[in-house]
């Protein structure tokens, strides 16, 4: 099948190196501490933070740091054809393992011992990079909660189709079984936290590859500056400062 | 609240102590002069918001919002076999989920309480409405939902998922339920050589004029009645109307009635609590919902005629 036609133009009109519309919103679950919305195109994603809070397993409790959980599902409508599965497949818990992970890496966690952070995110709506924009979606929650944060985690994907490097892949893009790169960057510290592929990729191509994923990364980046700097805003001139 | 006990910055903190500590007093003290702590009177409902249309992988969608209680539902549909008790009926599965997102009570890996009582009554409100039907009494006519007779018919998936829980759960998802119905767009659909249904899709509609379209004509579905309905808050003497999840907490005595367009009664639900209602209390929940249907068609209506302009 023919991903990028001859006058460069993928399946969904974009050109190859081009992202989705990005859409984000913050604070729209009001009794979370935190919540966020974002959107790449049509994947649809809401976060929310519950915490720090009191540690609700006991056992779990950890003395010299906080402990952060995190559970990912998709609502039954959000794909193509109605999912049957039950709560708990091995994919998502495997995304929530990702995102828990990639999350830690970045949350003060020593700032809180003794508590817990909850991390909630639910796909309203599936179009391929759905793993990105829940990562995205739990940075803008966790900096609308207050957690102090060694730096914003972002994410982005890119793939390999038709020897073209593609930036964020939609979901026939990504099912058409080429590589997909996902990466997950600390903008401001240049530092990788997350890298997935499952696909063969030459060396020097994955390097391509990976720079298109960083590059998009950074875009995410600032536009989620924009969202909080926005949002500071309105929260200070509610305040009345 | 500062502005009531006439205090500045410094004692706010107080009042909120006080709100934290006795809510109770909190609540009683505001009740006695007839007002409530979010600003409304005891018989006045939330803001009320639907907009149609809010998921694009759906067949049918509404996202609804009653104060802070947020509900998005959405409808799939599916190609069935019907039974053999009703070859010409189609069938509808409905659910209702509180992810752990909603609120901060509800645990993952543990489904919260509420959620099942809400399914069950979700789906007694709108499925018994169709059991007993006789003719026009029901909100839908399953035989809509059949396309070709003992063949094929819709298997409707209405999934309702909870994003913030803020009180009056079950009317926030029945508004949900309705107006994703009202906005449920039944796709084109064909018969193909082997007698198999296949979709018919919008764009090459001039290349595939050989097909006949099984359901030309039924793109939407009738809904003759609809239902509305309005939870309420026995306290004493006070009846509160669409309590929020603090005023559900506190004062554990709801009442809810469900009226169809034409006020007649399909549902009365008290689960027990410690408030006895005289018969009275009764007619003046259904009362207020009388009036509260009437706010509700309004706003739907509005929501469905937003949609068509666009």
């Amino acid at each position: 099948m023919e991903y990028v036609n001859p006058e460069g133009l993928r399946l969904d009109g974009r050109r190859p190196l081009e992202m989705r519309q990005l859409r984000a919103e913050i604070g729209v679950v009001a009794r979370a501490d935190g919540s966020a919305v974002f959107e790449m195109g049509n994947t649809k994603v809401i976060a929310a933070i519950y915490g720090p809070r009191e540690v609700q397993n006991k056992s779990q409790q950890i003395n010299d740091q906080a402990v952060v959980r995190c559970e990912y599902s998709m609502a039954n409508f959000s794909t193509g054809d109605r999912m049957r599965k039950p709560k708990h497949d091995r994919r998502s818990t495997e995304i929530s393992l990702v995102i828990r992970q990639t999350m830690e890496a970045c949350i003060l966690t020593h700032l809180m011992p003794r508590s817990q952070i909850d991390i909630f995110v639910q796909v309203l709506q599936a179009d391929g990079g759905t793993r990105s924009a829940c990562i995205n979606a739990a940075t803008l929650a966790l900096a609308d909660a207050g957690i102090p944060m060694r730096d914003l985690v972002t994410s982005c994907a890119a793939g390999y189709l038709n020897t073209t490097p593609l930036l964020d892949l939609n979901y026939v893009e990504d099912s058409a079984g080429g590589p997909d790169v996902t990466v997950g960057i600390l903008p401001k510290l240049d530092k990788v936290t997350l890298l997935q592929m499952d696909a063969k990729l030459p060396l020097d191509t994955f390097e391509t590859v990976m720079q298109l994923a960083i590059e998009g990364c950074k875009a995410v980046a600032n536009y989620i500056r924009e969202i909080l700097l926005e949002n500071t805003k309105q929260l200070e001139f509610r305040r009345g400062v | 609240m500062a502005a009531a006990s006439g205090s500045d910055l410094s004692s706010e903190m107080e009042v909120d102590a006080f709100r934290r500590l006795f809510p109770l007093h909190f609540h009683e003290r505001h009740l006695l002069k007839s007002i409530r702590p979010d600003g409304r009177t005891l018989g006045k409902a939330r803001d009320t918001i639907i907009s149609l249309g809010a998921v694009t992988s759906a067949n049918g969608s509404a996202l609804t919002k009653i104060g802070c209680t947020t509900m998005l539902a959405a409808i799939k549909l599916e190609v069935m076999t019907p039974t053999v008790e009703s070859p010409d009926e189609g069938c509808i599965a409905i659910d209702f989920h509180m992810p752990p997102i909603c609120s901060p009570i509800v645990r993952p890996g543990r489904p919260a309480d509420a959620a099942p009582v809400v399914a069950k009554q979700l789906s007694d409100t709108i499925l018994r409405q169709l059991r007993y039907l006789w003719k026009n009494s029901g909100m839908i006519d399953l035989k809509e939902l059949s396309l070709v007779s003992g063949k094929a018919a819709w298997m409707a998936y209405l999934d309702i998922y909870c994003l913030d829980a803020d009180g009056s759960l079950f009317d926030a998802a029945l508004l949900s339920a309705v107006a994703a119905f009202s906005h449920l767009q039944i796709p084109v659909v064909s018969l193909n050589d082997e007698g198999r249904i296949v979709l018919v899709s919008e764009d090459n509609g001039g290349g595939k004029l050989e097909k006949e379209p099984v359901n030309k004509e039924k793109r939407k579905l009738n809904l003759a009645t609809i239902p509305f309905s309005l939870t309420c808050v026995l306290h004493k003497n006070y009846i509160l109307a669409d309590p929020t999840a603090e005023e559900e907490s506190i004062m554990e005595t709801l009442v809810t009635v469900v009226l169809d367009s034409s006020s007649q009664l399909v549902s009365l639900y008290k689960p027990g609590g410690p408030v006895l209602a005289h018969t009275s209390a009764i007619q003046d929940c259904v009362a207020l919902t009388r009036q509260r249907l009437k706010e509700l068609q309004k706003i739907l209506n509005e929501a469905i005629s937003d949609m068509e302009v666009d």
